[in-house]
């Protein structure tokens, strides 16, 4: 296996991002002189596809890189970075060909979209709460300009200024929760936090930072009751950023979750025997609301862009178990769900922004008859909705097994601990099931207006086709990442 | 790596899916044959496991996901308990595809189906590792979900979404319940987690009460929902009377049985002193069930809809067998699940053609019907008189040693009265099937209805009852044809103890 040190010398930890930042910077600039939108689309691609092979080789050799002190490069953070960059490949392929993005500036777009994949690797390859923040306002800055893209569109309008608001709210709690971190602690290392905690205990300053961070965080990953800017943002974003957002951004937000919390109480100190259960209560008590209302309020929806919203939201309702449990079994469970979630939940995307090339709408009932319409996506769409619901053998069902076991047991035996916040989440997932199988009935069971045959272009199937055998393969096979997530987790904690 | 021939059960139907499925446009009429071939082909094979080759040395275990953590084998096995469910399974499926010859709307997807059942419900008897068992239980769901809401009647997408929200919801309460299983079973041998039958149920007696007392309510629910059982039988009703006939028969006649095979395979397996703990309620819920079931049936006017509420009652009479714990209790537990299996068959089928060739299930609706239709009245009354427990036909060695396992029981504990619900049950069971069947077929020709048009029984119908009238007549004379296989195993729950 090649060496990555001996190519790129002490930047080695961070050289998939280092390809996606020359990315960022040359891409307008290809664009301005090109002026081919294919050819730009083109140039992007290979930027991500070189990024992803690089991260490969180095999560395969399972060599530990840092750079500048600062950052490190991990197998945890070489299973996000992938991640980040699995989310990034799918938006970026479906970009040129859906009509939602094309009529942009695509230089800047494929700019911002690579910038803001290159904070969320930023944040995972961090371990100071300084460095976490800029990583994070990165991919938020790039994001609010992504979500605002689609001109002349009010909708998108909307969102934008709503994302901005509330995310510079959530900028404003986190930084001020960093601050009081640090007035506490000295240092804004996440480790030298839980050393000084585990010295001094609990005190005032400490809790009211850390449940700063929490909710400033929490924004991030659209936990209630900081949800409420999702689904407008995803439903007035060009599909393939919702997408983006949706899957990737979100999954950020759990990482600086684990980075922090887990790191802080579990492997960090004594804390853990002092503060640990409160932190796991607040966690516990988060994501039972966060999967309930997510669940509850999907089913009221009749915009198919804004019931996967919430059921985003539920679904980072039932990832933050992990943040219950705090276990090293749970977490590499909540990292393996994440990687099916990006299938499952990419892919029912990817169908949406195809189907809105073809010129359906985004309502539910558009869907009615689309299994006569086109076979290919009707089933697609079943199996990402049937996976999201739990439904063996698909991955989602695989990684719900795992994680919700992580919630009823540990390698020690039973937990009774959080016996409850498992049947909470067993509960959700069979409301969820309701709305999915609502889409489900509409394409294969009800009548639609006209027969007339589907045509989508080629990048979105090539996308879909991805999604459904990851979807079915990690269902079938899960070992397949299952072992990384094993090993990300026990380097993590 | 060693595939058994147990594992064709599982790959012919799903070749036959699959051909089905992509039999579209013309050759949509020819999809009957390819699924009757490929059903055929599975019964041959199942009748070769049960009587040809020593079917319990049969076993394969192929390791399919290992974590640090969890081991899960692909494991399938069958013993004197799951033989009798897997060969009904492919005889019903059969029967379904030749019954459903005549289906017209989107031929190949029916089929489709039926088979895709099929692979579900042989991985369900045949899994011998908890994970396997649990994705088979789901993968049951789908396949009978689209069959209610494509093929059924004017309610079915109200009864599809019914069904399958209700039983999902009963088989996640039961995942918890393998969950604990899993990790208290690893914290016991002090091994990764491995949830092989073998190691779960040798283990978990061992587990402390309490723990086994908990873990048990959970599966017994999940199993009970599915069952089903009075107060959670409300599903069953909406989704027979929607339901298309094909898919009743396969709902009744093997589906049902999922439940009580997984208590007797899981809950008086693997955590006796659970059993022990909830005996009384286990009985309480088997007889509620009997009578209410019953006393359902006589309040109905759909015929179909009084087969479906008769389940209930006769799916009671198997838990009480189970409830009771003793050898001749889980014996004929066992072969009312058979033999209810064969038989409720013919009465859906019975039930499905009033609405295909009369027009009408309404009881009230029709009447002296027989003279016309002397064939259809023929097996009408042999599916009938089997069901209430005819000496001579199969139900009678379901019912009547039942009653007897019971009456042992109870007399050992005391509780003699008890034996009068059980009169009571046979009492109605009489009343409504004679009263039903009164009304239906003899009595002066009705008039509410057009009779120009009916017709008897067709070919492929006819084959389809006759071959399951047959099986309760040869089973009803020689009940150990199928006995034997169930002492096998009882008889080795007896020398583990688990019963007494």
């Amino acid at each position: 296996m090649i060496d990555m040190s001996s190519i790129f010398g002490d930047f080695a930890a961070i050289a998939p991002l280092l390809i996606l930042m020359v990315g960022a910077l040359v891409l307008p600039g290809v664009h301005l002189l090109g002026k081919n939108k294919t050819a730009t689309w083109g140039v992007a691609m290979a930027f991500v596809l070189v990024s992803l092979a690089i991260n490969v080789i180095m999560l395969l050799s399972d060599n530990v890189y840092v750079a500048f002190d600062m950052v490190s490069y991990t197998p945890y953070s070489g299973l996000m970075i992938l991640l980040f960059q699995i989310v990034l490949f799918l938006a970026v392929l479906v970009s040129n060909s859906s009509v939602e993005t094309t009529r942009i500036h695509v230089g800047a777009y494929y700019a911002l979209i690579l910038g803001a994949t290159t904070g969320m690797m930023f944040v995972a390859e961090s371990s100071d709460l300084l460095t976490i923040f800029v990583g994070v306002e990165l991919t938020s800055i790039s994001s609010y300009a992504l979500v605002s893209m689609k001109r002349n569109d009010t909708r998108a309008s909307e969102a934008a200024v709503k994302y901005v608001i509330i995310g510079g709210m959530s900028t404003a709690l986190t930084i001020y929760g960093i601050s009081m971190l640090y007035g506490f602690a000295g240092s804004t290392n996440i480790a030298e936090i839980a050393y000084s905690a585990g010295i001094d205990g609990i005190t005032i300053p400490l809790a009211v930072g850390l449940i700063c961070m929490i909710a400033g965080y929490g924004f991030k990953i659209a936990a209630v009751p900081f949800h409420q800017w999702a689904p407008d943002v995803y439903e007035g974003a060009s599909t393939p950023v919702s997408m983006f957002l949706a899957t990737g951004s979100k999954k950020m937000g759990l990482g600086v979750f684990f980075q922090i919390f887990l790191v802080m109480f579990v492997s960090g100190t004594v804390c853990s025997a002092i503060m640990g259960p409160e932190v796991q209560y607040i966690f516990a008590i988060i994501a039972a609301i966060t999967m309930t209302v997510g669940n509850v309020v999907a089913i009221a929806q009749t915009n198919i862009k804004r019931m996967l919203a919430y059921s985003s939201i539920a679904q980072a309702g039932y990832i933050l178990i992990v943040m219950a449990v705090m276990s090293e079994y749970a977490l590499s469970a909540g990292m393996f769900h994440m990687f099916t979630h990006v299938f499952m939940k990419g892919g029912a995307f990817l169908i949406v922004g195809a189907l809105i090339c073809a010129g359906l709408g985004e309502k539910i009932s558009d869907y009615k008859g689309l299994a006569k319409r086109s076979p290919f996506l009707a089933c697609s769409m079943m199996l990402f909705l049937f996976s999201l619901a739990g439904i063996p053998p698909l991955a989602g069902f695989t990684s719900k097994f795992f994680l919700f076991s992580g919630a009823i047991g540990s390698p020690d035996g039973v937990m009774y601990e959080w016996v409850w916040l498992a049947f909470i989440a067993i509960l959700n997932s069979a409301i969820s099931l309701y709305y999915y199988a609502r889409v489900v009935k509409a394409m294969y069971v009800e009548k639609g207006t006209t027969e007339e045959k589907i045509k989508i272009p080629k990048p979105f199937l090539a996308g879909i086709v991805i999604c459904l055998v990851a979807v079915i393969v990690l269902g079938v096979y899960p070992q397949l990442l299952y072992g990384f997530c094993e090993s990300a987790a026990a380097f993590l904690i | 790596m060693d595939i058994s021939i147990l594992a064709l059960l599982l790959i012919l139907p799903f070749i036959g899916a699959i051909v089905t499925l992509v039999m579209g446009g013309e050759r949509q009429k020819y999809a009957k044959f390819v699924a009757a071939a490929f059903a055929a082909a599975t019964l041959v094979i199942s009748l070769y496991i049960m009587f040809f080759a020593d079917y319990e040395s049969l076993g394969m275990d192929v390791t399919w996901i290992t974590t640090d953590l969890i081991t899960i084998n692909f494991a399938l096995q069958v013993d004197g308990l799951s033989i009798l469910m897997v060969f009904l399974t492919a005889l019903l499926s059969l029967l379904v595809v030749i019954f459903s010859a005549s289906e017209k709307d989107r031929p190949n997807y029916f089929h489709t189906l039926v088979l895709a059942m099929e692979v579900g419900l042989m991985g369900v008897y045949m899994a011998w590792d908890y994970f396997l068992f649990y994705v088979m239980w789901e993968l049951t769901l789908i396949p009978m979900y689209f069959m209610i809401s494509w093929y059924g009647g004017p309610r079915r997408h109200y009864a599809a979404i019914k069904f399958f929200i209700y039983t999902h919801v009963a088989s996640l309460v039961m995942l918890i319940g393998i969950f604990a299983m899993g990790f208290e079973a690893m914290s016991i041998t002090g091994e990764g987690m491995n949830l092989s039958f073998d190691v779960i149920n040798t283990v978990m007696p061992l587990a402390d009460e309490t723990f086994q007392i908990l873990v048990f309510a959970l599966l017994f629910f999940g199993f009970m929902v599915k069952m089903p059982a009075v107060p959670f039988h409300t599903w069953l009703p909406d989704a027979h009377t929607e339901a298309p006939t094909g898919g009743s028969v396969l709902l009744a006649g093997v589906m049902l049985k999922m439940g009580s095979y997984g208590i007797i395979r899981v809950c008086i397996e693997a955590l006796p002193a659970g059993a022990d703990y909830w005996q009384w309620v286990i009985i309480g819920i088997a007889l509620l069930s009997m009578i209410y079931g019953a006393y359902g049936c006589i309040a109905q006017s759909d015929l179909k809809k009084m087969v479906a509420f008769s389940s209930i009652s006769h799916m009671g009479m198997v838990m009480l067998g189970i409830g009771c714990g003793t050898e001749a209790g889980i014996m004929f537990a066992v072969f009312q699940m058979f033999a209810h299996g064969l038989i409720t068959g013919v009465l859906f089928m019975v039930a499905g053609m009033a609405g295909h060739n009369f027009g009408t299930r309404e009881i009230p609706l029709l009447g002296g019907i027989a003279g016309r239709v002397p064939i259809y009245a023929t097996f009408m009354m042999i599916g009938f008189m089997a069901s209430l427990g005819l000496p001579g036909l199969v139900g009678f060695w379901g019912e009547f040693p039942l009653v007897f396992a019971f009456y042992e029981f109870i007399q050992s504990e005391g509780m003699l009265w008890l034996i009068l619900f059980c009169l009571l049950n046979l009492m109605l069971t009489a009343g409504y099937y004679l009263w039903a069947m009164q009304r239906v077929l003899f009595g002066p020709e009705t008039k509410k209805i057009e009779l120009d048009h009916i017709h008897d029984v067709s070919k492929t119908e006819g084959i389809a009852m006759g071959v399951l009238v047959g099986l309760i007549a040869l089973f009803g004379v020689w009940p150990d044809l199928a006995l034997s296989y169930i002492g096998d195993y009882t008889s080795q729950l007896l020398s583990m103890g688990l019963i007494i």
